[in-house]
C-alpha cells in the first residue's frame, strides 16, 4: 500500500521539481506545461509505485523524462525558443550574468550531462541520488558532469581570452 | 587536507563540481603562482555555477499547482483556520484550527513559516480568529494558572501512527508532573526508542496543549524544546513540576 498520498506528495516536492524544470529548460512558460504533464504523468503511475519506493527520486525521473520530451518537441519548433548560449561581453561580465550565461550553456549540453549537471550543481544532489533519478551508477553520473563542465570551462575559456 | 602537488584538470573539475573544497589547496597555492592563476581563472566560474537560482520559482508553483488540481481529481485540501496571538507570557504563538480540531501552535511570529508548515501538512490556510478562540480562552486561562488540562481536540493530520502514540502518551503526563524519553518509549511498547521518541517530540504540531514540555532526560536536564528551553522551564514552573 502507498503510505503517502499524492497530495502529500506534490505539497512536499513541487516546489523542487518546478525549480529542476525551470533550470531544465529555461523558460517559465514551458516549464508550467512540463510540470503539469511531470505530476500528471506521476498521478496515473502513483498506484502502482511501491510504498518504499523513493518517491523524490521517481518524481525527479519523470520530470526528467518529461523535459527530454518537451525539448524535442521544442527542437522541432519553428520558432528559436531558446536565449542565446553566448557567454557575456567582458563589458557586462557581471556575476548574475555569468551565472545566467552558465546555466544557459549547461541547458544546451547533450541530455546526460545537462541533467547530471543540473541535478549536482543547481539541485545539489549526490551522486548516488543522481544514479538514483537517472537510473544509472554514480560513476557514470560523476563521468557525465565532468564531461559537461569540461566543456562548460573549455566554452567560457575561449570566450574570455577572444 | 592540504595538497602538495599542482593542479591537473580532473582537480579544476573537481572544484567546479563540488566534489572538491579550494580549502584544500590553500596552502599550495600559497607557494605556486601558476595553480594560484588556474584557480583564480577559474573562480567566476566556479561561483556561477554555484549561483542559487533567482527565478520566482513560488509564483510560478501556485499558478501551475492552481491548473494541476483543475486536471487532476484531488480530494480537496481540509482548512486550517489560523490567527496571530503576539503577546502571551512565551512570546508571540501563532494557532491553526481544521474542522477536526486544534491542528498547529507555534512559537515566533513569522507567518510565512508558519503557513509553509501548515500547507506542507496538507490543509490551505485561511485567516480566521473565531476558530481558533476556544483554544486561545483555554491558553489565556493555562497562562494566568486558573487551567491544569485542555479540553480541545487534536488535529494530528500529518503525523506518523509512531509520532501519534508518543504524542498520546506525552497527553497523559498530567500538569505539575513529568516524565523522562525513557518513560515514554516505554509506555508506547518501544523501550529502545528513546531518541525517536525525542524525535517524535520534536516534532509536536500543538505543543502546550500536547505537553511534550513534560517531557524530559532521565538526567532531570530539560533537553530540548521547539521554543526554547526558557520557555519550557516557564512552562514547567507554571504548572510546579519538580525541576531542578
Amino acid at each position: 500500500m502507498t503510505a503517502l498520498t499524492f497530495e502529500t506528495l506534490l505539497d512536499r516536492h513541487q516546489r523542487e521539481i518546478m525549480a529542476y524544470i525551470v533550470r531544465s529548460l529555461g523558460e517559465h512558460d514551458m516549464a508550467q506545461d512540463v510540470f503539469q504533464e511531470t505530476f500528471l504523468r506521476a498521478f496515473r503511475a502513483y498506484k502502482r509505485l511501491p510504498a518504499e519506493a523513493n518517491h523524490r527520486a521517481w518524481l525527479y525521473k519523470i520530470a526528467s523524462n518529461a523535459c527530454h520530451d518537451a525539448r524535442r518537441q521544442r527542437a522541432r519548433s519553428p520558432l528559436p525558443l531558446d536565449e542565446s548560449v553566448a557567454a557575456p561581453e567582458r563589458s557586462d561580465g557581471t556575476a548574475r550574468v555569468l551565472a545566467g550565461a552558465v546555466a544557459a550553456f549547461v541547458r544546451s549540453l547533450p541530455a546526460r550531462q545537462r541533467q547530471t549537471l543540473v541535478l549536482r550543481k543547481f539541485q545539489g544532489m549526490d551522486y548516488d541520488e543522481i544514479a538514483a533519478v537517472l537510473g544509472c551508477s554514480a560513476e557514470a553520473a560523476r563521468a557525465n558532469v565532468y564531461q559537461g563542465l569540461r566543456k562548460v570551462r573549455a566554452h567560457f575559456a575561449e570566450v574570455d581570452h577572444d | 587536507m592540504t595538497s602538495d602537488r599542482c593542479f591537473e584538470e580532473e582537480d579544476l573539475l573537481a572544484l567546479l563540481a563540488g566534489d572538491e573544497s579550494p580549502e584544500a589547496w590553500r596552502e599550495h597555492m600559497r607557494g605556486c603562482d601558476e595553480c594560484r592563476e588556474l584557480f583564480s581563472a577559474q573562480e567566476p566560474l566556479r561561483r556561477a555555477l554555484d549561483e542559487p537560482a533567482r527565478q520566482p520559482i513560488d509564483t510560478l508553483v501556485k499558478t501551475a499547482r492552481a491548473h494541476l488540481e483543475e486536471a487532476l481529481p484531488l480530494s480537496p485540501k481540509p482548512t486550517a483556520y489560523y490567527d496571530a496571538w503576539p503577546d502571551t507570557p512565551v512570546g508571540p504563538l501563532l494557532l491553526a484550527a481544521s474542522d477536526r480540531g486544534l491542528c498547529a501552535i507555534s512559537f515566533g511570529s513569522s507567518v510565512d513559516d508558519f503557513l509553509r508548515r501548515v500547507e506542507r501538512r496538507g490543509f490551505r490556510p485561511a485567516p480566521s480568529p473565531k476558530r481558533v478562540r476556544q483554544a486561545v480562552k483555554q491558553l489565556r486561562e493555562y497562562f494566568a494558572g486558573r487551567r491544569r488540562r485542555f479540553d480541545v481536540t487534536v488535529d494530528l493530520t500529518g503525523q506518523t501512527p509512531f509520532q501519534r502514540q508518543v504524542l498520546e502518551a506525552a497527553a497523559r503526563v498530567p500538569a505539575g508532573a513529568v516524565a523522562s524519553y525513557a518513560d515514554i518509549a516505554r509506555a508506547i511498547g518501544r523501550p529502545r526508542a528513546t531518541r525517536a521518541v525525542g524525535a517524535a517530540l520534536g516534532q509536536n504540531p500543538v505543543p502546550i496543549v500536547v505537553p511534550c514540555h513534560r517531557i524530559i532526560g532521565s538526567d532531570g536536564g530539560l533537553h530540548g524544546y521547539g521554543g526554547g528551553l526558557d520557555v519550557k522551564e516557564k512552562l514547567l514552573r507554571l504548572e510546579g513540576a519538580p525541576i531542578r
